[in-house]
């Protein structure tokens, strides 16, 4: 089996001659080829170059053109912080949104025309003509709540849900219109796989998240599956109170951070839902050695049972030993 | 004292409004502020910290507490500076230099204010002569000091060394904390203090001025 075909048979529910291996990198791919990472996140040439660096010598079994969470808000015209190595920030002080009244002249962007969301999709084309007959090519969009955040600034959003709920839905109802047309431009330059990033939904309970977030990453996934792909929802921080949520959003994988545990995923999405993740990436998979990655990747083989694609419970840091790296590869590769 | 229960209930509510206008109802009736602050605030800013921590709040409950328990201090301020009354401690706190994340850090400072503390917040972004000149100026006996990201956690660092450099570093308590930052971390570059969560952080601040 080559990686397309064992993380669509993990989707499938069919047998894989080991169990597929998606950690996210980021930082860490960019400096497996010493590119700074700003080069990486505004060149999808030095993008590609690395996601197949790190693929090529860990065995992954995707790549993906995750790099940061500022594409969409930036070609929308908010204010960004650059730093040379390290990814780029949203200003939050002062956010695009900050005034809600602009939403209502805020023009949905056309990827095409769009600096940073093209180069995206230009990373995705690349690594489909380099990569996309034996890797699945993983596109990347944000999510509904963590757009939403990045226009209107996290802080303020928190507020909003309590204080102007119609805003709200019309704000979500803009950014999941934008990520549907981001998604299909990523589809038709030849992504396999869309992953969804969703942090800031982490911050809710899960009656903000029932009645507001979760019918949006539904909308969402529904249109990108319809597109012929899968779907990997990824939510950093806390997610132990949404996880049922997560489970009925129609992802394929839903992809756990650490601080809620497989077992936990698993009790609330069933059995048939395929579960990534998720070792803690500074504790265990930075911080520790061989022995201890290996060992938390067994207990989370244990919790999460047959349907699990190995990761970190998010991206794998700067700095992680590559021999860390090497033993979340060789578990993957001793099982199935 | 009358029974001003209600500012209690205002704030663990998130009611703002009703929050303000029952501390100016106190203030015409001829109540103190230090008392009003500890009676019913203090413990309103205790009970929101613990529903945060048991996950009954969530950030945006605990962000509309904190936007109550500001309604209802802002009048009160210029009653307790008039007082002479002391704050439980004053902290500098804010996100280290190349880190622009700022929502952990604002619910401490939430909290910490909420617990009697005075709180200078930098905000995102700070380099750290602004630690230093914030601790000069105010006189404050602990720096708070958060990072997101594993490549901004150096930042920490660099803050601390900069403290001891101005000759600062003596003079006050130093608090880390963010979701990459561990206790180790914390050991490494020389902390008083690591808080895991918001809530954690008040508790190590009052330990840490208990201790002098």
């Amino acid at each position: 089996m080559n990686g397309k075909e064992r993380i669509r048979a993990m989707v499938a529910g069919k047998a894989v001659d080991r169990l597929p291996l998606m950690p996210i990198t980021m930082m860490f791919a960019a400096d497996s080829i010493g590119a700074p990472y700003r080069r990486y996140a505004t060149d999808h040439r030095v993008l590609a170059e690395a996601q197949l660096a790190v693929a090529g010598r860990y065995g992954f079994d995707y790549v993906s053109v995750i790099s940061d969470p500022a594409r969409e808000a930036s070609d929308l015209g908010a204010r960004i912080e650059w730093f040379d190595n390290q990814p780029p920030a949203i200003v939050e002080s002062s956010a695009l949104l900050a005034d809600k009244s602009a939403l209502r002249t805020l023009q949905l962007p056309d990827p095409a025309g769009s600096p940073r969301m093209q180069d995206r999709v230009s990373g995705v084309a690349l690594l489909s003509a380099q990569a996309g007959d034996s890797r699945i090519v993983e596109g990347w969009v944000e999510g509904p709540c963590a757009m939403a955040a990045d226009l209107r600034g996290v802080n303020t959003l928190m507020l909003d849900f309590y204080d102007d709920e119609a805003f709200v839905l019309d704000l979500f109802e803009f950014v999941v219109a934008m990520e549907i047309a981001f998604a299909r431009a990523q589809v038709d330059a030849g992504a396999t796989l869309i992953g969804i990033g969703d942090a800031a939904a982490s911050l809710i309970g899960p009656r903000l998240y029932t009645k507001f977030v979760q019918p949006y990453e539904t909308k969402l996934i529904a249109a990108i599956r319809g597109m012929g792909v899968m779907v990997r929802l990824h939510i950093c921080g806390n997610t132990k109170k949404i996880l049922a949520g997560m489970g009925q959003t129609g992802a394929e994988i839903v992809d756990l951070d650490f601080l809620a545990t497989l077992a936990e995923g698993r009790a609330a999405m069933g059995d048939s839902q395929v579960l990534l993740g998720n070792i803690d990436p500074v504790r265990v998979l930075r911080d520790g050695t061989p022995e201890s990655v290996t060992a938390a990747f067994e207990e989370c083989h244990r919790q999460a049972g047959r349907r699990y694609i190995v990761g970190a419970g998010c991206e794998v840091t700067r700095g992680t030993p590559e021999e860390n790296v090497m033993a979340m590869a060789r578990f993957a590769g001793s099982r199935n | 004292m009358a029974d001003w229960d209600r500012l209690r209930q205002a704030i663990i509510g998130g009611d703002a409004k009703t929050a303000g206008a029952v501390a100016h109802e106190a203030i015409a009736a001829g109540e103190e502020a230090l008392p009003l602050i500890q009676k019913y605030m203090v413990p309103a800013m205790d009970e929101v910290g613990r529903l945060y921590e048991c996950e009954e709040y969530f950030v945006p409950e605990l962000l509309l507490s904190a936007r109550a328990m500001k309604a209802a201090l802002d009048p009160l301020r210029p009653l307790l500076a008039a007082s002479g009354a002391k704050p439980a401690g004053k902290v500098v706190i804010g996100t280290v230099k190349g880190d622009l994340h700022d929502i952990g850090k604002n619910l401490v400072a939430s909290l910490l204010e909420g617990g009697g503390f005075e709180v200078i917040d930098l905000g995102a972004d700070v380099a750290p002569q602004k630690f230093i000149d914030a601790v000069e100026t105010t006189g404050a006996n602990i720096v708070a000091l958060s990072a997101l990201l594993t490549v901004t956690m150096p930042s920490i660092k660099t803050t601390i060394e900069a403290l001891k450099a101005a000759g600062v570093r003596d003079r006050v308590k130093v608090m880390v904390g963010g979701a990459p930052v561990t206790q180790q971390f914390a050991d490494q570059v020389g902390a008083d203090a690591y808080s895991e969560s918001a809530t954690s952080a008040v508790t190590a601040a009052r330990r840490l001025v208990a201790a002098g």
